[in-house]
């Protein structure tokens, strides 16, 4: 998750998603993430915390100004992108108005994957665009421990093969110093 | 939601309690050099125990499984914290109990540690003993490596990891953080003689080895006699069929236990049978036996520091306070350069005010003593004031914040598991192992002893380093404010609510 700076003015947020349960309502776990980007406390929550393939989702968005709580009034673009390093194919969600100091925009994804969804808005001439994570279905990676097997095997050839080499040249002075003495 | 503070009851009895100490240690001239050597454990059965590798196999096959179900759940099991093993197991239950157990077991958890197994077993492809035929470079560390300045850095990290990135939040995080800690180790070994990673380079390890000072269980010789006539040293050379001592220990002279891995080498390598574990006097070590050096003074007051912050990102002001900087230095987010800045400032605060009080002193006393010389020698009074705070402030994770385990280890990976809710949340924090009153009592015995335990190495080191000062303890204050500041700022610290972690 990260945001990307459009201008210097421009912020870099990042947040860290935490998860709830409201057992008095009938609303599904969520999945909310609390960050600070210049003049704004932005609130970012989606329901379902886990939405499946297919599954109608929502996130919403709070912003509002850190100096006196006035929730910001203008309209958000919400975009969505794959999170990964070769992917930069981005695709507009919608464009929300403000609705009851909420910004919701729905969603269906049809394919399971890690997503990032980018709040975009601009408020006393700045820019301000905000990525959080979004994850729909079950997107499990062994990555890291082949990533992990790989390096400890390369590690442990380049190891092998020095090893060896210094033998071979302990060899060769040995064999040099008898034939010399 | 947060946990209550100490009452202010107990943070009374704190501050008559330290007050009378520090009056006392500026008062009295006598010195008690009283220490308790205990029974070995010399029994048919604790011999076979620790002479054979069966039993430490066994500890760790049932840790290094634990190990692997965390990585397991940490990369494949869901992201609410709670819910997941992976966060569960080593926050709240390793992170939080290991200090706790470093004081029962000392450096126990290093021979079994997780890290170093599978890093051994990758390397020497083996178990336990010698294999000629090991993947190694055997190379010797430089001279300049030799010091634990990469362990500090490494311990700072970590604590940025765990308390700015928020690791311990994140099944997935902390499973890479495992990944990596294999990597590293494995990478080392193959690299260097005998442990290198454990000895120079593990934060978690040198925290082990530094508050193992004040532990009463140590590997010792069961009679020293017998070592004082050995020639052949099988516990520092190893012998046909075991390693080296890994860190180059010779158990015989033994003198401080901060860089022994309980690995059983010289338990297993000596012909006599000579070596096993002995209850001593409790942190006779940190007190007069350790040898100070600069960068392991470096350290411990570094873990002091970060143990009290800690703490103070557990208030529920923090974050304020964080936001109010992030809007003075334009951050944002998550807020990382803020946190970067409070760390670095709580870090060096108190080693600044340490500084001041050991000039102040070194003035004061007219000593011949360097700088440097008076820094290293009374940085020892760091560990068990950093001992204390950071068991009294654990406890509040072990006993507040422990999970339902039995229906953790059911569903590990936490699939299909829902967060938790209010309701939850608030039980959990109700059911506590132990009653609330207790918790408060143990937390300010801890405190008393661990002011307790820095005063009376105040009075020994300061007595060894300037023998004259005996008829002059007055003169020890600028220290002894030191240690009162500390224990007065870890006291007002653990009176605070403090927030929860998950």
């Amino acid at each position: 998750m990260g945001v990307l700076i459009q201008h210097a003015y421009a912020h870099h947020v990042l947040g860290r998603p935490s998860y709830s349960l409201g057992e008095d309502s009938n609303t599904p776990p969520s999945m909310q993430v609390e960050t600070q980007i210049g003049k704004f406390y932005v609130t970012y929550m989606a329901f379902p915390a886990f939405p499946q393939p297919n599954e109608a989702g929502r996130v919403n968005l709070y912003a509002s100004r850190i100096e006196n709580g006035e929730p910001f009034q203008g309209e958000v673009t919400f975009k969505v992108r794959d999170d990964s390093w070769f992917s930069s194919a981005e695709e507009t969600l919608g464009v929300q108005p403000v609705d009851d100091s909420v910004f919701r925009q729905g969603f269906i994804f049809k394919e399971a994957g890690n997503f990032i969804i980018t709040a975009e808005f601009e408020a006393d001439g700045e820019p301000y665009i905000i990525d959080f994570p979004l994850q729909i279905g079950e997107t499990q990676s062994v990555m890291p421990i082949a990533v992990t097997v790989v390096v400890l095997i390369v590690v442990l050839l380049l190891v092998s093969v020095l090893q060896r080499k210094r033998l071979l040249r302990e060899k060769v002075r040995k064999a040099r110093s008898e034939s010399a003495g | 939601m947060t946990h209550p503070g100490l009452p202010e009851f107990w943070v009374m009895a704190i501050a008559i309690l330290a007050t009378i100490f520090v009056l006392h240690a500026m008062w009295s001239r006598k010195l008690r050099a009283f220490r308790f050597q205990g029974m070995a454990l010399n029994s048919v059965l604790a011999k076979s125990v620790l002479t054979r590798p069966w039993l430490l196999l066994i500890f760790k096959l049932v840790i290094l499984g634990v190990f692997l179900l965390v990585i397991v759940a940490g990369l494949l099991g869901t992201p609410i914290p709670e819910r997941n093993a992976a966060t569960v197991l080593t926050w709240n239950l390793w992170w939080a109990g290991l200090i706790l157990a470093v004081f029962l077991f000392g450096s126990a958890w290093c021979g079994m540690c997780p890290w170093d197994t599978l890093a051994t077993w990758l390397v020497k492809m083996r178990t336990w003993g010698k294999n000629r035929a090991a993947i190694s470079l055997n190379m010797k560390v430089p001279a300049k490596w030799r010091n634990i300045w990469a362990a500090t850095f490494m311990f700072i990290g970590l604590t940025w990891l765990e308390l700015g990135v928020g690791v311990t939040t994140s099944p997935y995080m902390t499973a890479l953080l495992s990944l990596l800690m294999i990597v590293l180790a494995t990478i080392t070994l193959a690299l260097y003689e005998g442990k290198a990673f454990c000895h120079y380079i593990c934060p978690v390890g040198r925290t082990i080895g530094f508050y193992s000072q004040l532990t009463p269980l140590k590997l010792r010789p069961v009679d020293g006699d017998v070592c004082a006539s050995c020639k052949t040293h099988e516990c520092f050379h190893g012998s046909d069929k075991i390693e080296a001592c890994p860190t180059h220990l010779m158990i015989g002279n033994l003198q401080q236990s901060t860089y022994c891995t309980s690995c059983g080498n010289c338990t297993q390598s000596c012909p006599h049978e000579n070596i096993s574990w002995r209850l001593q006097s409790v942190s006779h070590e940190a007190i007069q036996d350790a040898r100070p050096h600069w960068d392991e003074a470096w350290f411990m007051l570094v873990l002091l520091s970060l143990t009290s912050f800690h703490g103070l990102t557990m208030l529920p002001g923090w974050e304020a306070q964080m936001g109010q900087l992030a809007q003075v230095i334009n951050d944002s987010g998550q807020l990382l350069w803020s946190f970067s800045i409070g760390l670095v400032v709580s870090m060096i605060a108190p080693i600044l005010v340490y500084m001041l009080c050991i000039w102040v002193w070194q003035r004061i006393t007219q000593s011949k003593q360097s700088f440097r010389q008076l820094f290293s020698g009374m940085a020892f009074l760091a560990i068990p004031l950093a001992f204390s705070y950071h068991l009294a402030h654990n406890l509040n994770h072990l006993l507040r914040e422990g999970s339902d385990l039995s229906e953790l280890l059911s569903n590990p990976l936490g699939q299909g598991a829902l967060p938790l809710s209010s309701a939850e949340l608030h039980a959990r924090h109700m059911s506590m192992w132990l009653s609330q009153d207790v918790l408060f009592a143990i937390q300010a015995g801890l405190m008393v002893f661990g002011m307790w335990i820095a005063v009376k190495v105040i009075r020994h080191r300061a007595f060894a380093l300037m023998p004259e000062l005996q008829q002059t303890p007055s003169k020890l204050w600028p220290v002894l404010v030191f240690v009162l500041l500390t224990t007065a700022l870890n006291t007002w610290l653990l009176a605070q609510p403090m927030v929860m972690r998950m």
